[in-house]
């Protein structure tokens, strides 16, 4: 059974789709907003985008496995995005890396039982001033140590 | 310093908000030009700044806009380029969050000069809450008859839509980033033909950074003399670098173009931190070739960086320290380039991986005497040879901490 | 017509070819995996770098265009050096599949290391493990391992066939084909992409493990399936004496022609070839009283000469009837005229042949015959054979089995029971051959010498790819044996003796020809 896209979406689609010369050039956005209401873009998703914009499902997937925010499967509530760059690794973000897998009880690309967690390693997020950083969804939170880890994951309920 | 140029306003409570950054003396540049000079004249203008781009290739802006033929039935664009991926990259974060009627102005007034009436942003996806900003700075922008149809009652319209990107690296290089505004997958595109004649929706294109297009109002507003003395002759200005790594202050310091690197490091940014000794210094974002502890006395000016070897970039600046292991900045570097090749061409889509595998069996304690040599063989195949400035983005760095750091890395091999 | 100099060499070239062409058409070869003359350059593989002179980079020669005194190296060290660095990358995370992939012989990747290489891998890592039997689409299989993303086949779904079945997924080194679960590669073009992909990553299931391309004889033919008249290789197997096949042709391929069917052929052509070898007629008989009796073509023409004859002094032409088919070539049509209408007078003449199918709106026509307009121009009036009129003839020649389609073989016998004589001349086994009198096999257009002339009325001459292997006569034989021995116009007969003798009188006379 194929899933309902509600009504909202669609508009929403359909006013973005209005700000392109091509309705094609839209697919960022539109994947980003279905990613945003529905968490993931799975086949029934790349349908969905596909016939919106007239293209081959095909063509959807190639955008979709290309980049990195595009998830193909579910996640966690709060993904726990950690910098693994350069500025972020200098200041210690190997260590905070561990000490959260340790912490949440899970690895990296995993998400916790009860739902709440998933953590990955990210490049550069663009905040080494605050290095060493991780987003949540996409929060940004910088100069991070033990305390503070403890300190996010708390606020996240 | 003396007045800065691109940080200017970023104290102001408020300056987010078009009516206070109004008061501030904006916009009065895109009524300047829009009202008293003509589009050719303003293009000559900014030519006069020496304004040379800010996102990492340094080209002239002036001289870009000048390639797109003003005579084709069809239309231009603009595409910002806010995909700031370069690692040790971040100050068009800050121009953006801290003053986007600012780089608004500065998209205006680049579009009437070469007659564009569409504008793209194309924002990293990361920066969700900037985009956020950018949307409501340009709904403000259109509501108050500085963007949309006849602006300033002219004869002028202009569109902006902001577009996110999703997490590629590779997105940042600019016919990949039209690609992408396309739909399509990041992947570069073959040069000839340039954007400029064949570019979006293989239309004239322009494509400039955040910060090249933030300096366009300062320099309609206060003339090319005046931005060209702030830096050098043939590279006016001022840059914001970007300081981070194993420094007391890390942060975004405007200094002008040319300024002394190990000033900027330790003058400017606090030296080092924890009382830690400096072993290395990337100059330009991680794209740039490393530089050693006595490299650093240095203008940072896009020429004389080339003549140390190395490049401005993205002016970001990572500074390391004796105690990091230079195999760690390795294996991030080698990590970093392997996870962002777009996967197109033959050397850069096997051989970053290729010695992303190698780097990962030496930190692993599980290197053989060959594999220096087999790294240096490899990056050196992939310069010079690649559809797009990411196989050299790659290499270069690997090359030059390879030679440069050989002995270090040579410690790293288990003695048989 | 800029001069440019490549390895030395001067030339002068055509404006506008890219360097890689213009040293083509110098007989020079540069290396190339993405590259394919019917595609826009791609520039991903980066075999294709040399050096011109004045530029600091090496360039690539497929997309790079000649300029007036370019200077060009496809040979000098650091072009060497480049190639080897390509073939390295190439090699590293390629399977060693050579002893079990049906490309080798024929694989790109293989001759240029050949070539280029010859070097000791120093790849010491673990190689990517990939799908290596993925289920394309029709014959189609992936092998995920062997493929170095030179795109060609995507490139050919958007651009060709225009389907867009494939794509490239994921990113960097573990970027691959793919295509939608539900929407594999489905259409009549597939077979192209185990040809253009020049390594082992597309193979074709119809030849998957039968041979080795090196067994293989490649010889020139026209297709005969419809009347596009795409130019073919037909791949036969010459045999070695001592081991018996059960079949002589592997596979069709395409064959360019740019003013054709550019590179290509649909699936219908490629994979129709078990024809050449299945259900074919072989042994030349006389069915008298319910036995098969073997004849030779000799004793058959002496005995049709006889009732020939016979009509024509009883002046009953009208009760000879023969019918034919529009596969036959230029030549036989023209003799079939000639010999018929023109020199005997026969009215009775019909065509019977194979029903239309559906146009593809591409290479396919919807006309499965392969001389249609060589028929037209030619100008033989004919009926559609229709049964009433054959019943009550005394001779019927048959060419083709054609009729053994179009009519039931309760009607065909009840027919063909009135007809006192019937001769068959056919290339196949069908329903007809228990209903006749003389079973004359004949070869498939495969097998003889001869033109047609395909749907926009391009003439193609063609020679051989296969040996006759039955026992009967080529059709224009047997026209030109017949007018011998019935002794019409023997000034005009007798000096043709072949195939290309009666081209040269068809040229000759029908204007359209020359």
């Amino acid at each position: 059974m194929s899933p309902e896209y509600s009504a909202a979406l669609r508009q929403k689609i359909d006013e973005v789709i209005a700000r392109y010369p091509k309705k094609e050039a839209a697919l960022l956005p539109v994947l980003h907003l279905v990613q945003g209401e529905v968490g993931c873009i799975r086949e029934a998703e790349e349908r969905f985008v596909a016939q919106f914009l007239g293209l081959k499902p095909i063509k959807v997937r190639e955008v979709v496995t290309f980049y990195t925010m595009f998830l193909r499967r579910p996640i966690g509530r709060y993904h726990l995005q950690v910098c693994s760059n350069l500025s972020c690794t200098l200041l210690g973000a190997e260590s905070l890396l561990d000490y959260l897998q340790e912490k949440l009880g899970i690895g990296v690309g995993e998400t916790t039982a009860d739902g709440r967690f998933t953590l990955s390693t990210v490049e550069c997020l663009g905040a080494c001033e605050q290095a060493p950083c991780l987003m949540v969804n996409f929060d940004y939170q910088g100069q991070l140590d033990r305390e503070k880890i403890d300190g996010i994951l708390e606020g996240l309920r | 310093m003396e007045e800065k140029v691109l940080t200017r306003l970023f104290g102001v409570e408020g300056i987010t908000r078009l009516d206070v950054y109004r008061r501030e003396g904006g916009y009065k540049a895109v009524e300047k030009a829009l009202e008293k000079m003509k589009p050719a004249e303003v293009m000559e203008e900014v030519k006069k700044a020496s304004l040379r781009g800010r996102g990492g290739a340094g080209f002239p802006a002036g001289v870009k806009w000048g390639f797109v033929p003003q005579n084709v039935p069809k239309p231009k664009y603009l595409c910002v380029n806010a995909d700031e991926g370069e690692p040790g990259t971040f100050k068009d974060r800050y121009l953006m969050s801290h003053n986007p009627h600012q780089l608004l102005e500065g998209i205006i007034i680049a579009s009437y000069a070469v007659g564009i009436h569409a504008a793209f942003i194309y924002i990293r996806g990361e920066y969700e809450a900037i985009a956020q900003r950018l949307e409501e700075a340009i709904a403000e922008a259109s509501g108050n008859g500085y963007l949309g149809k006849n602006i300033l009652g002219t004869e002028f319209d202009l569109d902006v839509v902001v577009h996110r990107g999703a997490g590629a690296y590779i997105c940042g290089e600019e016919t990949a980033l039209l690609e992408s505004l396309e739909g399509k997958r990041g992947h570069p595109r073959l040069k000839p033909p340039f954007p400029a004649s064949i570019g979006l929706f293989q239309c004239p294109t322009v494509i400039n950074n955040v910060e090249t297009l933030s300096n366009v109002p300062s320099i309609i507003q206060n003339g090319a003399d005046w931005f060209l003395k702030k830096g050098l002759p043939k590279d006016g200005g001022t840059r914001i670098f970007g300081v981070s790594g194993m420094v007391k202050k890390p942060g975004i310091y405007e200094l002008p173009v040319g300024t002394n690197l190990r000033a900027i490091i330790f003058e400017y940014a606090g030296g080092m931190k924890d009382g830690k000794e400096l072993k290395a210094v990337i100059p330009g974002g991680m794209s740039a070739p490393i530089l050693k502890a006595d490299e650093i006395d240095l203008p940072m000016d896009g020429d004389s960086v080339v003549d140390a070897g190395s490049m401005l970039g993205s002016a970001g600046i990572i500074v390391i320290d004796r105690e990091t292991s230079i195999l760690d900045v390795l294996k991030t570097v080698a990590k970093f380039y392997a996870h962002e090749s777009c996967g197109q061409c033959t050397p850069c889509r096997i051989g970053t991986s290729w010695i992303n595998k190698i780097v990962g069996r030496l930190a692993g304690g599980e290197g053989e005497k060959s594999d220096l040599d087999t790294i240096i063989h490899l990056a050196s195949n992939i310069k010079g040879t690649t559809l797009c400035p990411l196989g050299d983005a790659a290499a270069l760095p690997i090359l030059s901490i390879c030679q440069k750091f050989r002995r270090e890395l040579e410690g790293y091999l288990p003695h048989a | 017509m800029p001069k440019i100099f490549i390895d030395g060499q001067a030339l002068e070239v055509a404006a506008g070819l890219t360097v890689l062409r213009a040293a083509e058409e110098a007989g020079i070869q540069i290396p190339h995996f993405c590259y394919h003359p019917a595609f826009a350059p791609e520039g991903s593989c980066r075999m294709c770098l040399v050096e011109i002179e004045g530029l600091p980079k090496l360039e690539l020669a497929c997309s790079t265009l000649v300029k007036e005194g370019m200077k060009v190296q496809t040979t000098s060290p650091k072009v060497i050096e480049a190639r080897k660095g390509v073939l390295e990358f190439l090699l590293a995370e390629h399977p060693l599949d050579c002893p079990i992939c049906d490309k080798a012989g024929e694989c790109k990747l293989q001759d240029y290391f050949e070539e280029y290489g010859l070097f000791q891998s120093r790849f010491n890592e673990t190689k990517e493990k990939r799908e290596k039997k993925f289920a394309l689409g029709k014959t189609l299989i992936l092998d995920r391992e062997r493929c170095i993303l030179c795109t060609r086949c995507v490139r050919f779904l958007n651009e060709i066939s225009k389907t867009e079945e494939a794509g490239i997924l994921s990113r960097g080194i573990h970027s691959e084909v793919g295509v939608f679960e539900s929407e594999l590669v489905d259409n009549n073009y597939s077979g192209n992409l185990a040809e253009i992909c020049p390594v082992g990553a597309i193979t074709d299931a119809d030849f998957r493990f039968k041979t080795r391309a090196w067994f293989l004889e490649k010889k020139e033919s026209i297709c005969p399936r419809c009347s596009r008249g795409c130019n073919i290789y037909i791949d036969s197997h010459p045999g070695f004496p001592r081991v018996p096949r059960s079949r002589r042709v592997y596979r069709i391929r395409a064959r360019k022609n740019p003013e054709v069917n550019s590179h290509w052929i649909c699936d219908f052509g490629r994979y129709g070839y078990a024809d050449l070898d299945q259900g074919r007629q072989e042994a030349l008989v006389w069915k008298k009283e319910g036995r098969d009796t073997p004849l030779s073509w000799t004793k058959v023409l002496q005995i049709l000469t006889e009732k020939i004859r016979y009509l024509i002094l009883r002046r009953k032409v009208s009760r000879l009837g023969v019918i034919f088919h529009t596969n036959l070539t230029n030549e036989e049509l023209f003799l079939a005229k000639r010999l018929f209408r023109m020199d005997l007078g026969v009215e009775k003449i019909l065509l019977a042949e194979p029903p239309p199918g559906q146009a593809d709106g591409f290479l396919l026509a919807a006309d499965r015959t392969a001389n249609r307009r060589g028929w037209k121009e030619i100008g033989l009036a004919v009926d559609a054979a229709d049964l009433a009129g054959l019943a009550g003839l005394d001779l019927l020649l048959i060419f083709g089995h054609y009729l053994a389609a179009s009519f039931s073989p309760a009607d065909l016998k009840n027919c063909l029971d009135r007809v006192e004589t019937k001769v068959l001349f056919a290339s196949h086994k069908s329903s007809l051959d228990a209903l006749v009198d003389f079973v004359v096999p004949v070869p498939v257009s495969a097998e003889k010498s001869g033109s047609l002339t395909n749907l926009d009325g391009r003439v193609q001459a063609f020679r051989p790819a296969l040996d006759f292997c039955g026992d009967g006569v080529p059709e224009w034989k047997a026209l030109l044996d017949l007018a011998k021995e019935l002794k019409v116009d023997h000034k005009y007969y007798w000096p043709l003796d072949s195939p290309e003798a009666v081209s040269q009188a068809l040229k000759k006379e029908i204007p359209f020809f020359q």
